[in-house]
């Protein structure tokens, strides 16, 4: 113990000197004198003591070898290497610990600016070099957003596209591995008809198609409701009222108005009312072939109905296709479903044994009057999103040729997020050519003709054009764009591209902060804290129902096992919104970044806050709550997108966990297990049978000495999650060694109580949360390795924020070579005390970021 | 909604590969007989199943009946029965042990399948997959027949890194989305015109090939534009194009050969994953028939994809055996579980082997002419990703000698892409190395 709280000691003292020399350039007395010299007189043998015996010609672990370096870093042929062994002396990992031959302090600190300030002079000279690929195509997000503001409204048409590269911990823009090949030109090109199918409209005046249902408030139905009202919905056939359509348009936007109040119990002020469409959900079995029309969240009681508007696009519409049933023929329908999706946390049960009808008196309930479905909505009519393709023009029916080569024009520059030279618009000109001489009207020769510049490389790439500097700003805008809304640029930043206005830094820091504050910037920090939390997988992770009988909402029959259903928003949905919330939150209120190992409010709507044991929270909009010590929560590392995602389904996985801790926070990267080696049971071989805990199973693996190497750095990061359950609970009980858990029974189990009294019975051992921390101190439980990371790991956590940060908006992964820009924002955000949203401007206005580096 | 452009045409004919144009081989298509002086056609197949099999370290007793494979020792082969269905089919399989991709072996068992038809090193020195050795052999031989190759798949399309939904690979960065509706597969390959009269279809195809033009000509403007690095990545767009063009070309070709009539009689396409025998039968029979009527020669069938929890493979292991876990559980089972899910799959395989055995074709049968993969690059429950299980079948014709266990395990170790080399060649297609490989595996051709 005394060895390593020494070694923590001088960790501190040397940090401080290293920032020391970073900051101040004066020369301490171990400098090594730069180049060839320096490597042969000092930096070689250094090698040779510390490194060689583990990364040379012998061992190569980590497949790092040291021995092959020639210690000229001018050359710039192994800065990537140099940047390694940097990064590793520098915070200490290396040479591992335990080992007893390491380097002095100071020894340590001089072979650090050593290579420091010769990767530096490289940068400096490499810097006319080219840089990585920036060219990159769109992704599938990008590219459904871009189709929605290009076109003024919202088509899904991403769903039948190839899907991005998607890596744990990776974003999914990184430009080398976003291919495309003939089969994704292929999918485009079918998104982009469809696309222009209800973009551009035929002249005449569509057939209005209309369904009207009421219902009575006074009338009596079952279960002492009235026919108006809707239960709590808790199945495909309960709680819930439908309309089938009588007949709807191809194309089209729709309308439906509800006439809707809520009849609340005592305590109760709130109830939501969710529309989705689709195919019957009393007749699908699970496969999820609906969409959400919208959510309302009623506050208002029967004596004032209200009437709420809902609209969306027809197309986006899943129907159920005609069927033939005993010689009787159904034709295709499209069935419109309005539910009370009214949660309090204790409704979720797959055995359907926790609740029944009874539970529709006891909650609130919607009282739903009149649901009327309008399509297409013609209050103008052709469509403004028809109007800003084919313009009014004088030239339209006289000069057709001069007319649609203008309406090709304008089209293009907004697609091309720039201005398009004549040679451009030429080519598509001709191609509007080719179909005009064979199709009927100018609607659908103009249909073929835009389609085709949706699938041009102007349209999918993000390009850098390498000439003259007249498109630069145009590609900074949209760089700034696809970076904070995930689509193109609005007039707005065109028009400060076009004056020249976006070169100055005060203009784009405020465009920043505007973009930031719009709705657009949701999507942003969805896909964002999506990828870089790596929070996606927490949905598929099989929950085991029979421990867990309350967490999920699933239903019995014909499901898949093991994944809740789209029939209602399960706590899984909520808590991907509340990872995803919560990191807004920070962003909206500029808070410092350390906010993610710990904060003093939660992101949480009541279904999540009664899974966390917070009391006092109502409704289903996700708000911030303030939280007390005693619901063990704040940050990021306690919530249920993380927990779960990091478990079994059945036991919380400390490995995963210690794993996206690394990655996701403190920004390693941790090698996945080599072949080969056996698994965690296996490897503690008949032992395991008797190690009955995680903690003690790792320790027989780590016993290994295949093993040891890697786990020793991994596991203690993940131990002290231990009291938090495979759902993401508080939970610092567990049973005796031994003792095996039964599910939830119905013999033996009454009711949920029963079942918890009887956990409660057998929950009799404290959790072992403990375990040193590789280079720190022991610690125990979550608080403890919190209090530690906001201590001692600041600078890691916020340099790998900026990274994820920088890495997302520019698409590519960083290099040694953007080391230096990296460690001059790091200083800047330092001095600000860490704001997340001006960190955000920061990247915004650094080179990488602008391009201006050369 | 109207279908006007080479759209139409794109959908129906996008499954053949970058082909080399010839003139169509027309009359291999009369059903099972060659044409005078014709050769018969020579086929290749990879299928491709996930999350394991049954691989005990103890060979006797329960786990020996319940093993994948079929008998202990190298030599002639024995049916354990896990392996039984293929008991008749004997003088038609050989086993081989000890086979695996190198490239395969960092990126962990659930995600090796990526590699399996490509041999590609992704996790080393390829940034992406490359070239699998069905879409090599198309690339040669593709031209011969309507369709260059056929992609099939249990869950559609491409999936993504690590987590392939396909076997096939145009090169790199470019996988083919595999095609698994049933009712789909059929359409495409035997209604490809959707109705419409063949001089529509050609007028559309005309068309095409003159707006692909154009945009060819501005892309390569805007290529000339950009820095180095990145007209790199859009020589892929361009390449992209170029083999849109070429399809374009040969499906006006193939216009002037007759579409065959071929009827949906015996094939339940509605059929739904919710019963896999019958849908995993479906998808065998539709390659049958694109087989019996040469409507192509080289195919993949990833009857199986790892990482399936969001689709109902998760649930072919309920489905049919009622075993009360995921699929990917079982293989983590011992014996019985594991092995009769094992025996399950084998059944299937071998219904689709014999099917093609009792077709008659020339002297022989459709079997002889076809060789058959069948295995997986995630070899057994502890994700390993080394020895796959891999059984070759057919093609006795083209030289393949069956009937035995071979064991490439210790000293006697090779490539797998040592096999691809000595299938591309027995398929015309004339290979020295392909991936990994070093050399041409003798042993069973």
């Amino acid at each position: 113990m005394q060895f390593y709280s020494l070694r923590t000691r001088i960790k501190v003292v040397l940090e401080s000197v290293s920032v020391f020399l970073f900051l101040s350039g004066v020369a301490s007395a171990t400098d090594i004198s730069s180049g060839k010299f320096g490597f042969e007189s000092q930096i070689k043998p250094f090698f040779k003591r510390y490194c060689i015996e583990c990364h040379g010609p012998e061992k190569s672990k980590g497949k790092i070898t040291l021995h092959s370096l020639d210690g000229d870093l001018a050359a710039g042929q192994e800065s990537k290497r140099w940047e390694l062994i940097l990064d590793a002396l520098e915070h200490e990992d290396m040479p591992p610990e335990g080992e007893e031959n390491q380097p002095s302090a100071s020894d340590r600190a001089a072979t650090v600016k050593w290579i420091e300030s010769g990767l530096r002079d490289y940068v400096k000279k490499a810097s006319k070099l080219p840089v990585a690929t920036t060219t990159r195509r769109l992704t599938n997000f990008e590219y459904q957003n871009t189709m929605r503001d290009l076109l003024g409204f919202e088509l899904e048409l991403s769903k039948n596209l190839p899907v991005d590269p998607d890596r744990p911990y990776h974003f999914h823009n990184t430009a080398e591995l976003m291919m495309i090949g003939p089969d994704q030109l292929v999918r485009y090109k079918e998104a982009a008809r469809k696309a222009m199918a209800s973009a551009i409209v035929d002249p005449e005046k569509p057939e209005v198609h209309q369904t009207i249902t009421k219902w009575e408030h006074g009338q009596p139905a079952k279960n002492g409701l009235t026919q108006a009202e809707i239960g709590v919905y808790h199945g495909p056939g309960v709680g819930r009222k439908t309309v089938g359509l009588k007949s709807w348009p191809k194309t089209g936007e729709f309308r439906i108005r509800v006439k809707a109040s809520g009849n609340f119990p005592p305590g109760f002020q709130e109830v939501a009312l969710r529309l989705v469409m689709g195919t019957d959900l009393r007749h699908d079995s699970g496969s999820g072939i609906y969409q959400e029309v919208g959510i309302v969240h009623l506050t208002n009681t029967p004596d004032n109905p209200e009437e709420f508007e809902l609209r969306g696009r027809i197309e986006n519409i899943p129907v159920q296709p005609a069927s033939k049933h005993r010689n009787k023929i159904r034709p295709p329908s499209i069935t419109i479903t309005a539910q009370n999706i009214f949660d309090n946390g204790e409704l979720n049960d797959h055995r359907k044994s926790g609740f029944d009808d009874s539970w529709s008196g006891k909650a609130p309930r919607v009282i739903l009057e009149l649901i009327e479905f309008e399509a297409p909505v013609i209050d103008v009519w052709p469509p403004e999103h028809h109007m800003r393709i084919l313009f009014e023009s004088p030239l339209r029916g006289t000069k057709t040729d001069e007319y649609a080569y203008e309406v090709i024009k304008g089209f293009m520059t907004r697609a091309f997020r720039r201005p398009v030279d004549r040679e451009e618009v030429d080519h598509y000109f001709q191609i509007y050519k080719i179909y005009d001489a064979e199709l009927d009207t100018l609607e659908q020769a103009m249909r073929e003709t835009l389609a085709m510049v949706l699938i041009s490389p102007q349209f999918l790439y993000h390009t850098v054009i390498d000439q003259p500097a007249a498109t630069k700003l145009y590609e900074l805008a949209s760089r700034l764009s696809y970076f904070l809304w995930g689509s193109m640029p609005d007039q707005k930043l065109f028009d400060l591209a076009a004056s020249g206005e976006l070169n100055d830094l005060a203009i784009l820091e405020v465009q920043t902060r505007r973009l930031l504050a719009d709705n657009r910037a949701n999507s942003f920090v969805e896909n964002f804290s999506t990828q870089w939390l790596s929070i996606a997988k927490m949905k598929t992770v099989n929950i085991n129902h029979d421990l867990f009988p309350r967490f999920l909402y699933t239903v019995h029959l014909g499901e898949r096992r093991g994944q809740e259903q789209l029939f209602r928003p399960s706590i899984r949905d909520y808590m991907h919104e509340e990872t995803v919330g919560f990191v807004s939150e920070l962003i909206r209120n500029n808070a410092s970044v350390m906010n993610i190992i710990d904060s003093n409010f939660a992101y949480l709507n009541e279904p999540l806050a009664v899974h966390y044991g917070v009391s006092g929270v109502q409704g289903l909009k996700l708000r911030a709550v303030p939280i007390k010590l005693e619901y063990h929560l704040g940050g990021l590392l306690t919530q249920g997108a993380v927990l779960v995602g990091n478990s079994t389904g059945s036991a919380p996985h400390p490995i995963y966990r210690a794993v996206w801790l690394r990655e996701a926070i403190l920004g390693d990267e941790v090698k996945p297990p080599p072949a080969e080696v056996p698994a965690l049971s296996d490897s503690a071989g008949d032992s395991a049978d008797d190690a009955t805990s995680i903690k003690n199973l790792l320790e027989l693996h780590r016993n290994k000495e295949s093993c040891y190497d890697c786990h020793v750095r991994l596991d203690p990061w993940g131990i002290p999650f231990e009291r938090y359950s495979a759902i993401g609970k508080y939970q610092p009980l567990v049973p005796k060694d031994k003792v095996r858990v039964r599910g939830f029974n119905h013999q033996k189990d009454k009711t949920f109580a029963d079942y918890q009294a009887y956990l409660r019975s057998i929950y009799t051992e404290e959790v072992d949360a403990s375990s040193r921390l590789p280079h720190g101190p022991a610690v125990d439980g979550m608080m403890k390795l919190k209090k530690y990371l906001l201590k001692e790991r600041k600078d890691e956590i916020v340099e790998n924020v900026v990274r994820r940060f920088m890495t997302y908006a520019i698409g590519r992964e960083l290099t040694y070579r953007d080391r230096f820009e990296i460690k001059k924002l790091l200083k800047l955000a330092e001095d600000d005390g860490y704001k997340l949203q001006n960190i955000i401007v920061l990247v915004c206005q650094s080179p990488i970021f602008t391009g201006t580096k050369s | 909604m109207e279908q006007k452009s080479w759209h139409i045409n794109r959908r129906e004919f996008i499954r053949g590969g970058g082909a080399a144009l010839a003139l169509p081989f027309l009359q291999g298509m009369s059903w099972g007989k060659a044409a005078v002086g014709q050769a018969l056609p020579k086929r290749m197949i990879v299928s491709y199943i996930a999350y394991g099999v049954y691989e005990p370290k103890i060979k006797d007793g329960l786990h020996h009946d319940w093993n994948w494979w079929p008998c202990k020792d190298s030599g002639p082969l024995t049916f354990n029965q896990s392996a039984a269905p293929f008991a008749l089919l004997k003088d038609s399989v050989s086993y081989l042990r000890g086979l695996d991709h190198a490239g395969g072996l960092e990126m962990g068992g659930h995600s090796s399948g990526d590699v399996f038809a490509t041999g590609a090193n992704m996790s080393g020195t390829e940034k992406s997959n490359n070239i699998s050795v069905d879409q090599l052999a198309a690339k040669v031989n593709g031209h011969k027949t309507r369709y260059a190759s056929l992609v099939l798949g249990t869950e559609g399309g491409t999936g993504a890194y690590g987590s392939a939904k396909t076997l096939s690979h145009y090169g790199p960065g470019r996988p083919i989305p595999s095609m698994h509706r049933p009712q789909e597969i059929f359409n495409r390959l035997f209604n490809p015109y959707a109705g419409k009269g063949i001089e529509q279809v050609r007028a559309n195809l005309k068309r095409e090939a003159s707006v692909l033009d154009l945009m060819m000509e501005d892309s390569k403007r805007l290529q000339s534009r950009l820095g180095k690095e990145d007209q790199q990545k859009v020589e892929e767009y361009l390449d992209s194009i170029r083999a849109l063009e070429k399809r374009v070309e040969r499906t006006s070709q193939w216009t002037h050969q007759p579409l065959l009539n071929v009827d949906t009689k015996g094939l339940n396409l509605e059929v739904s994953h919710k019963d896999p025998e019958e849908y995993t039968r479906c998808m065998y029979d539709l390659l049958y028939l694109a087989f019996q009527t040469d409507s192509t020669r080289f195919a993949t069938l990833m009857l199986e994809s790892e990482h399936s929890s969001g689709s109902e493979m998760w649930n072919y292991a309920n489905y049919v055996l009622g075993y009360k876990g995921a699929t990917h559980d079982i293989a983590h089972k011992r014996p019985t579980e594991s092995g009769k899910w094992d025996n399950w799959r084998a059944k299937q395989h071998a219904y689709f082997l014999e099917r093609l055995r009792n077709t008659p074709e020339g002297d022989s049968n459709m079997l002889d002419q076809t060789v058959v993969i069948w295995g997986s690059a995630h070899p057994h429950a502890s994700h390993s990703t080394k020895n796959y299980p891999i059984q070759v079948a057919g093609g006795n014709a083209l030289g393949f000698k069956h009937g035995n266990l071979h064991s490439f395990e210790g000293d006697k170790k090779v490539p797998l892409a040592n096999l691809f080399v000595a299938m591309l060649n027995a398929v015309d297609t004339p290979t020295e190395k392909f991936a990994d490989s070093t050399g041409e595996m003798t042993e069973i051709v």
